[in-house]
Order: structure tokens, then sequence, then C-alpha cells
């Protein structure tokens, strides 16, 4: 299968270093360009944002959003996080496995069934 | 009397070598780790199949003397599809679609619409860990050039490292044909074995505090940036790497199809039939190219072990640029996301999350380790497209 032929090791060294340095190359060439994008979509998004009147939204307003938005956040993550410690550990209401027969008193709920009973004695 | 002689000469049984029965007793264990041990059994399931077919004697469902025919230059059969068609069985005449590497591409496809690309867009720095895992690929390429390989066999070996199965096949059926069977066996097998390989590489080259960093959460990404991402991916690389642009081009197609929502069809198709369809024609006929001849041989238990070398290096890699990039960058990141450079979607992302909980279980590594998982799905590509040009 393999064919004993002698090695060109300048070639062999040559693959790998620049091969690798190319790979390593064109993906950050990539990084950049994603960045690119983020940047120019980001400011497509924000720039009718910006273009909205000032005076639209009252001041104390504008100030309190932002620790709202945060807060919400917040506590958004922090059931996430809870629900995702419950499920990995395995933690959960724990069902007895008894079951229980009650026994039934007379009552008027249950009167017409127990004479049915009867009936058939 | 002699029809129920020569009734006898023909079966099977008669005509089994040692060497056969070694086979066959080898895709008997591989079903067994398919079904029992689930290690993907999506593909080692078809591949060990195809390998119990290729091995049944008077089957004649795979050929393998076409297929070298089929390459040799002086043959009246040189790159004759009519005689494969003609004289091929059932196997042959699946197999035109690796030869022609066109199993590979379709299952790029379904791979990319069923993958969110947002956490690479949100952190483009991941590409740079998807780069580092691909240290593996050319360190192999290296010592399996040592170990008297020639450099496409040396190559298609190297691309295990890129723990991603159909670029492998991709490459190997360009560049080395003969060795595809070991090399998608070995590639199938360790990329079901990352849970095992993995992990002590990463204790080793971490300590307790790295791997209970806390990374910041993602920011949001639009679904704008989500279609151009496959278009600006596709156009950028197959303009710097055109050997790179069949699989790159197919992956980013299928993501497009995804991410657009106006072809929810195309997109399901991708993700369902047309992938489930390739991987049982690619699963076959990859089993099937590993006949007794050229699968007990020393240069598959070779492959064997420089594979897992390959993926040890590609994991070793991601950790330590991950830790590099921490002297120099403000916000930490943990390393362990690092070893999800290896393709290997999700798993490798996967063993991120469950070593980094074992130090730390309120840190949450997943959706941090799908960009250099998604990343090395690109890398590993892109490491493909280099060695063709390069060795092809």
């Amino acid at each position: 299968m393999m064919t004993p032929l002698a090695i060109n090791w300048s070639h062999v060294w040559m693959v790998t270093g620049l091969g690798f340095c190319m790979v390593i190359l064109l993906l950050v060439v990539l990084i950049f360009i994603l960045k690119l994008l983020g940047a120019v979509v980001s400011n497509a998004v924000k720039a009718p944002k910006a273009a909205e009147p000032k005076a639209a939204i009252s001041a104390p307003a504008a100030q309190a959003a932002p620790a709202s938005v945060k807060a919400s956040a917040d506590d958004d993550l922090a059931a996430i996080a809870m629900a995702l410690h419950l499920y990995f550990n395995g933690v959960h209401d724990v069902e007895p496995t008894e079951i229980h027969i009650k026994r039934v008193e007379r009552s008027g709920w249950n009167s017409k069934l127990y004479g049915m009973n009867n009936l058939h004695r | 009397m002699g029809d129920i002689l020569e009734f006898f000469d023909q079966m099977g049984f008669m005509n089994i070598s040692l060497q056969q029965v070694i086979m066959l007793l080898l895709s008997f264990f591989l079903l067994f780790l398919a079904i029992k041990k689930q290690y993907e059994p999506l593909l080692l399931l078809p591949i060990a199949f195809g390998m119990l077919l290729t091995n049944l004697p008077g089957a004649n469902m795979y050929h393998s003397e076409l297929w070298t025919a089929f390459l040799d230059a002086n043959s009246p059969a040189y790159h004759s599809y009519g005689t494969i068609m003609r004289e091929g069985g059932l196997l042959d005449i699946l197999y035109i679609g690796v030869k022609a590497g066109v199993y590979p591409c379709l299952i790029f496809m379904g791979v990319g619409a069923m993958t969110d690309f947002g956490p690479l867009i949100a952190n483009p720095k991941s590409l740079l860990l998807g780069a580092a895992a691909q240290l593996g690929i050319f360190l192999t390429f290296l010592a399996a050039n040592s170990m008297g390989f020639t450099e496409a066999q040396a190559g298609s070996i190297g691309i295990i490292g890129g723990a991603d199965g159909p670029t492998s096949i991709f490459l190997t059926s360009k560049l080395a044909p003969e060795l595809l069977g070991p090399i998608a066996i070995a590639a199938y097998s360790y990329m079901a074995l990352v849970p095992v390989i993995q992990p002590p590489i990463m204790r080793a080259l971490t300590t307790k505090k790295e791997r209970a960093i806390k990374m910041s959460q993602l920011r949001p990404v639009s679904k704008t940036e989500k279609i151009i991402f496959p278009i600006a991916i596709t156009t950028i690389v197959a303009l710097i790497l055109p050997d790179a642009a069949p699989l790159i081009g197919c992956l980013m197609l299928g993501n497009l199809a995804k991410e657009c929502g106006v072809v929810d069809r195309l997109s399901k198709t991708m993700q369902n039939e047309l992938m489930n369809i390739v991987v049982i024609f690619l699963g076959l006929t990859v089993g099937a190219t590993a006949t007794a001849s050229s699968f007990l041989d020393w240069s598959t238990i070779k492959i064997m072990v420089m594979g897992v070398v390959a993926f040890g290096c590609g994991t070793a890699g991601g950790i330590l640029l991950a830790k590099l990039m921490n002297v120099f960058s403000k916000e930490k990141i943990n390393p362990l996301i690092g070893s999800a450079g290896v393709s290997a979607v999700p798993m490798a992302a996967r063993v991120s999350q469950q070593v980094g909980q074992e130090e730390n279980p309120s840190n949450f590594l997943l959706m941090h380790a799908m960009g250099p998982n998604v990343a090395g799905v690109i890398g590993s590509a892109v490491a493909a497209g280099i060695l063709l040009t390069m060795l092809g």
C-alpha cells in the first residue's frame, strides 16, 4: 500500500508550515469580515432609532430604562440558571410511591353509589 | 450430482479466506459498537454493514480491482465510469458518489442546514480557536511522512485531526483513495470517542482556576447578520481558496436555506431526507472499500495510531491558543472551549461544557464552545482545501 520513496523533507516542511499559516491567515481575514459585518449591521439598526425625535422620550424615563432592563435581564438569567441547575442535578419534587385508599364515609355526595351497590348484593 | 457439487463450490463457505473471516468479525464488532454502545450509530452502522457485504465471497457487490483499473492510466478502464456502470455491483455504482466527491458535499449541505453560526458571529475570535485546533492535521501530516507514507497519503491521514468525517472522506477520495476505508473508520471511531480522548488532555493542560473561568454572555445576533454570513463566507473563502469551494459552498448553502426563512421546505429536506439518504449511501460504500486485502495491513494500524495523535494535537492546539489569548486579552476566556475547535459538532462542545461544570457547576460553557466548534468545521474544510491545492 505504501510506496517507499525518498521523502522530500523541504517540501513536507513547507506544506506543514505554509499550510497551517494559511489556515490561520484565512480565518483571521474572516474574523475581520465578521467584525465589519457586525459593525455595519448594528449601525444600520441604530440609525433609524437615532433618527427618532429625542423629545418624545422624557428624561426620567430615559434614565430609568437601562436600570430596569438590566434588573429584569438579571432576574431572567437567575431563573434560567436555577432551572438548569435543578435539571442537571436531577433535583425536583419526589413523588411518594405509596398509594392510599381512603375509606369513604357515607354522605349525601356518595349515597347514590352506595345504594346501587346494595342492590347487587 | 455435478450440479450439486457445483452449487456447493459456489457457496461462500467454500470460498471464504481467513482474512475475510477476520474482516467479518471486525464488522460484527463495529455493528456491536454502533448498536449496543451507540458510537456514532448513524454512520458506524452503515459503514460496518458495508464492510460485511464487501467481504462476503461471491456476493460481487464491490470490486476493488475495477477501482484500481479506474486509477491506472495504462488501463482501458482509466477514469471510465461507463466500465463501472457496466461491470460493477450495487456498491460500485453507489461508490461513484464518493469518488466524484458528491456525498461529502451533500452531507455538508445538511450539516449547514442544522448549524447555528450565531455563537461564532457573536464572538468572531472563536475562529482563531477553530484554526488552532487544525494544528493536529499538519503535525500528523509531518508524522505520517516520517512513517513512510507518501505526501498525498500523509495529508489524508492528517485530516483525521479535523474530526470531520465528510471532509476526511472528501480529501481522501481525491488524494489517496486506497486509504479511504481505514481513514473513514478511524475518523468516525475517534469522533465517537471524543468524550474519552479529550478530557484527560483538557485537564492536563489547564489549571483548576482556568477551568472555572466564567465567560460573559454572548451578544444577540440579528437575522440580517445570519443571512449575510453564509454569503460572505462562501464568496471570500472561494475567492481565496477555490479548492475549498465545494465543501464551504454546500455548508453555507444549507445554512442560508435555514436562516433566510423563505425556503423552509428545502431546509427541512436538506436536514432530514437528503441527509439521511446520503448518509446511507456514504456509509455503505465507505465500508465497502474496507476489503480484507486493503484493510488488513500494517498501514491501517499506523493510521489508527496517528488518528489519535491527530485528535490529541488538535485538542491541545485549541486549548493552548485559548491560554495564549488570555495573556493578551482583558476579557478572559475559558481555555476549555479551545478543545471544541476540532469540529466534531456538537460533541466536542458538550465535552467542554461537562469538564467546565466539574469545576464550577454554575458555569455554562456550551454556547461559548459552539463558536470554536462551528469554526472548526470551517477550519477543517479550509485545511482540506489547502492540502488539496498543495498535494493534489
